[in-house]
């Protein structure tokens, strides 16, 4: 490969320090993950062509969609006179949530932490060099649960309370602060 | 630089994906649908092609999986099964506008004479990633398997069903475009690039 290169730049007229600023661009340029939709499409074609044994099908959507619905179902049925200090923090809700403007700076600042924490975790290696399988079913779960908010905060159909939608967002950053750690570590265990 | 030879997946997990166990199936795919995709969308650049790709790659690893041998690792492996359906797609797409494999360089000097004369604003905006983009379909694919990924010519050559001379060929014309990207400095890349125009 090596003295093919070299015959390569020949050819090309490239100098050696040009064909290595063209690897290192290229090493350099970004991985993109494919959109979610994605894995659901493989796997509706797999069942459809009798590709998986029969193991019942995982819809996000709905499976991992309990999680998001346990959230808002515990907005319901929290004790309204119940202290928050004795909630779980990630449950930690006042009992009526302002609408003022505290209350919309407190989504935001929920909205920009989740978007920094998606660029952080863009930010990681795309791949680890070895997978485990305990890791990558925890990361799915994660990503599986954090989709479940989302299609729970993409509803438009006004269904979600101001309150409702703040909890959500807490929960997203907390799930995506769980995914960039383990990704993080899993980034770490990669390089030693 | 392949991403593909990076990533290793336990045995066992390739044991049960042959026997049509979709957890396993997921594992893999989630440990290689990002270089699996990002190949995809350098060759065809449309995300929804790049998809359909990734789509295609992975039901065809849940076809053959059961035949994989080990004799060279699964990235190894997946890898050449995306490459082939990229360039069967590129080549179908290549058919379909009646264009032979490597002849749409006319097509690029046409369509991107700014490109052929560059000027000093398109000097300070352009860079590797969209100079590659820029490229004919064929050159940028010879330039990823070539320089990211890694086979040699006669690989490249089999793949696309030419001979090597055409895999240098394409390499070559190829960087003699990206060349005016690689200079050190902007004096360097001024001078090549009125070097080159």
């Amino acid at each position: 490969m090596a003295d093919e290169d070299k015959d390569q730049d020949m050819i090309a007229g490239l100098t050696a320090d040009e064909h290595r600023a063209l690897h290192d661009g290229l090493s350099r340029l970004p991985d993109t993950m494919p959109p979610r939709i994605v894995w659901e499409r493989i796997q509706e074609q797999a069942e459809a062509e009798g590709l998986l044994k029969s193991a019942p099908r995982h819809h996000w959507y709905l499976g991992s969609g309990i999680a998001a619905a346990l959230v808002v179902a515990a907005i319901v049925l929290l004790p309204a006179n119940q202290p928050a200090e004795q909630l779980p923090t990630a449950m930690t809700v006042p009992d009526s949530m302002p609408t003022n403007e505290t209350s919309v700076n407190a989504l935001q600042a929920l909205m920009v932490e989740s978007r920094q924490l998606e660029e952080n975790l863009r930010a990681l290696p795309a791949e680890p060099r070895v997978t485990r399988a305990g890791t990558a079913a925890t990361i799915s779960e994660l990503q599986d649960r954090i989709a479940a908010i989302d299609y729970q905060l993409s509803r438009t159909d006004g269904s979600l309370t101001p309150e409702q939608e703040q909890i959500l967002w807490r929960e997203r950053v907390r799930m995506m602060r769980s995914l960039v750690g383990l990704r993080y570590a899993q980034s770490q265990r990669v390089a030693f | 630089m392949s991403k593909f030879a990076d990533i290793s997946i336990d045995h066992a997990i390739i044991r049960r994906a042959a026997k049509g166990d979709g957890k396993a199936h997921e594992i893999i795919y989630r440990a290689f649908a990002t270089p699996v995709y990002t190949l995809c969308l350098r060759f065809t650049r449309v995300p929804a092609h790049a998809e359909d790709l990734v789509q295609e790659t992975f039901i065809e690893v849940m076809r053959s999986i059961g035949r994989f041998r080990g004799d060279a690792s699964i990235g190894t492996w997946i890898r050449r099964v995306a490459v082939s359906k990229a360039l069967m797609f590129l080549r179908s797409a290549w058919t379909s506008r009646s264009q032979a494999l490597g002849e749409d360089w006319d097509d690029f000097h046409a369509d991107d004479g700014s490109f052929s004369r560059p000027s000093e604003h398109t000097d300070a905006a352009m860079d590797l990633d969209s100079a590659l983009n820029a490229l004919p379909d064929v050159a940028r694919t010879v330039v990823w398997l070539h320089d990211v990924e890694g086979f040699t010519h006669k690989e490249i050559a089999d793949f696309m069903g030419r001979t090597e001379s055409f895999s240098k060929s394409q390499l070559s014309r190829a960087y003699q475009r990206l060349r005016p990207m690689l200079a050190s400095d902007q004096t360097e890349q001024a001078a090549a690039l009125r070097s080159f125009s």
